[in-house]
């Protein structure tokens, strides 16, 4: 189901959170609201769940204007960023409690349960209680709980913000699987750019309330509209007066380079090597080259060297 | 070190022995010296059992409305924001704050025959000073504040999440109470019941100003030990009345006690 975000403002106090936000999250998408914090990112995602209600704009999810229609009668999955485990209920109780609420008969629960216990692989801890499950089941059951409803839109708040990293990398891995099993059209919020890229289709880049870009992740990565979504979006560093990716700059030698060099520092970090260069016009810059590039070229300290950007990545 | 802590163990033993410990242990050996009989004989006097029922009806009726009240006035603290929210919390404190006689005086002002309230209720026939209405209703007032003490710091730390799953999930406001917020704070309403309980069984300051001690119809428990001791000078009544009390305190206390060592269990954390 689509939803469609017209002029959205919400403050508090003095704060503006949100202000004036207009976007269209397509059928079936996964969409990332991308943001350092503060940025009204998770805002945004509670005035699509309707936990919070905007000052001013409208909500529309599949057509239907829900901007006054309360949450519980939203039809909509939320996982919240500590996954809000309904603490003395076991994994059945907590995933079947939307269907309880919505009258189902116990049989049916039970069949659904363990159809959605399956689907997140979490089976065998039915009977456990969340106080006994690690923090990536936890959030597991956390969206087995929002799917039983079978919601019109799910939205996940920080989805993988508490976990370890190789925790995180596995979740990741697996919801963008679970989504293209089922197809539910999903937002969440995080501040991980790389976590937005892996795994949205769609991207929404914030910063203080407003919207600054939005698109599919490559052109944002490779377009980005400003400093700031350049910046944030990956590894970025200033060259000639400009933003650019250090792995879009070259070594050269100096009579080829846009700008002469002389190399201050240089870091292995397995296949990729940071080299740092201190430019002739007195500012400084870093390139990312491979680990066979940096053997090739025979780079050292102290060395003089041109830079330039790679021609063939000139959009 | 570990001389110093023994040190500091032996003050603290001896300190509670003089204040606590070696009155209660007179009080049980004045109680039981004449016999089990002779202290049977004085617990089942007339007034004596009067009192004691007095004292379990009062409980029976104060216990539970102001565990709801208190629930209630919890939920609105903890979860809401309204003017006069600040007024409303320090309310709930005055009973700890200010002498239960006071509350007591106050009381006798606002319902005697021409105070405020008083005299309207008296023109329908409702008398309360002087009677078991008015007992009840000192008695709320004194051990009001314990459930709302309990539960709200227990609401704050809970936090609203799992109130705003449950409502994303479709539930209304009654089955969030009942499945979500209730059982979060369970072990902390009985922990305010429990002590809502024990201040109701020996209030004694706010009932004596209210009550007028009419023997075998407004006198509860502490207040029938007053009355042996300085009006009829009883001293194995006083005793045996006391002890009583003190044992069923004590059961409380003990309901108390496990209630932490359950609670402290219970609660994991789970940010």
């Amino acid at each position: 189901m689509s939803i469609s975000l017209k002029h959205l403002s919400k403050h508090y106090g003095s704060t503006q959170a949100v202000e004036d936000v207009s976007a269209e999250i397509v059928h079936g998408s996964l969409t990332a609201v991308l943001g350092p914090s503060g940025s009204g990112k998770s805002t945004l995602l509670k005035l699509i769940s309707g936990l919070e209600r905007p000052d001013a704009g409208t909500v529309v999810i599949d057509g239907e204007d829900v901007t006054n229609v309360d949450p519980r009668h939203r039809d909509i999955g939320f996982c919240f960023q500590h996954y809000a485990p309904f603490r003395h209920m076991n994994v059945s109780k907590n995933v079947g409690f939307g269907l309880k609420v919505r009258k189902r008969s116990p049989k049916e629960i039970d069949a659904r349960v363990k159809e959605l216990l399956a689907l997140v692989k979490l089976e065998h801890k039915a009977k456990d209680y969340p106080a006994q499950l690690s923090g990536g089941e936890r959030q597991r059951m956390a969206l087995a709980r929002a799917l039983a409803i079978e919601p019109r839109v799910l939205l996940l708040d920080e989805p993988f913000g508490a976990l370890d990293a190789v925790v995180r990398a596995e979740l990741r891995h697996w919801l963008k699987e679970l989504h293209q099993q089922i197809h539910v059209t999903t937002v969440l919020v995080t501040h991980d750019q790389q976590e937005a890229m892996e795994v949205a289709d769609q991207l929404i880049v914030m910063r203080t309330g407003h919207i600054v870009q939005s698109g599919n992740p490559l052109a944002l990565y490779e377009r980005p509209a400003t400093d700031f979504v350049h910046e944030f979006l990956g590894p970025s560093t200033v060259f000639a007066g400009e933003v650019a990716r250090p792995h879009d700059l070259e070594l050269v030698s100096v009579y080829q380079g846009t700008i002469t060099g002389r190399i201050t520092s240089i870091v292995s970090l397995g296949f990729e090597a940071q080299v740092t260069v201190e430019l002739s016009d007195g500012t400084s810059t870093w390139v990312q080259l491979s680990r066979n590039e940096l053997a090739a070229m025979g780079l050292r300290v102290a060395l003089l060297v041109g830079v330039r950007r790679r021609d063939d990545v000139n959009f | 070190m570990n001389r110093n802590r023994w040190a500091v163990r032996a003050v603290v033993l001896v300190y509670l022995g003089i204040l606590i410990g070696l009155p209660v242990v007179f009080l049980v050996i004045k109680a039981l010296g004449h016999g089990l009989p002779a202290f049977w004989g004085e617990v089942t006097r007339p007034d004596a059992l009067l009192a004691l029922k007095l004292s379990v009806e009062v409980a029976a009726i104060a216990v539970p409305v102001n565990t709801i009240v208190g629930v209630g006035a919890a939920i609105l603290i903890a979860r809401h924001n309204f003017f006069g929210k600040r007024l409303l919390d320090t309310i709930f404190d005055v009973p700890i704050a200010i002498s239960p006689i006071i509350i007591g005086v106050a009381l006798v002002l606002a319902y005697s025959r021409i105070g405020w309230f008083g005299a309207p209720l008296a023109r329908w026939g409702i008398m309360v000073l002087f009677s078991p209405l008015g007992v009840v209703m000192a008695t709320m007032a004194v051990s009001l504040p314990y459930v709302l003490r309990s539960v709200v710091p227990v609401l704050l730390e809970v936090g609203i999440d799992e109130e705003q799953a449950a409502r994303t999930l479709g539930a209304g406001p009654l089955r969030i109470f009942w499945h979500v917020t209730l059982p979060a704070i369970r072990w902390a309403v009985m922990y305010g019941v429990t002590l809502t309980l024990a201040r109701t069984l020996g209030e004694f300051g706010a009932v004596l100003v209210v009550s007028g001690n009419i023997s075998g119809v407004t006198q509860t428990l502490p207040i029938y030990i007053y009355d042996s001791w300085d009006q009829r000078f009883d001293v194995l009544g006083t005793y045996s009345g006391a002890l009583v009390l003190a044992m069923m305190s004590m059961a409380v206390l003990a309901v108390l006690a496990l209630l932490r060592r359950r609670e402290r269990r219970l609660r994991v954390d789970l940010a």
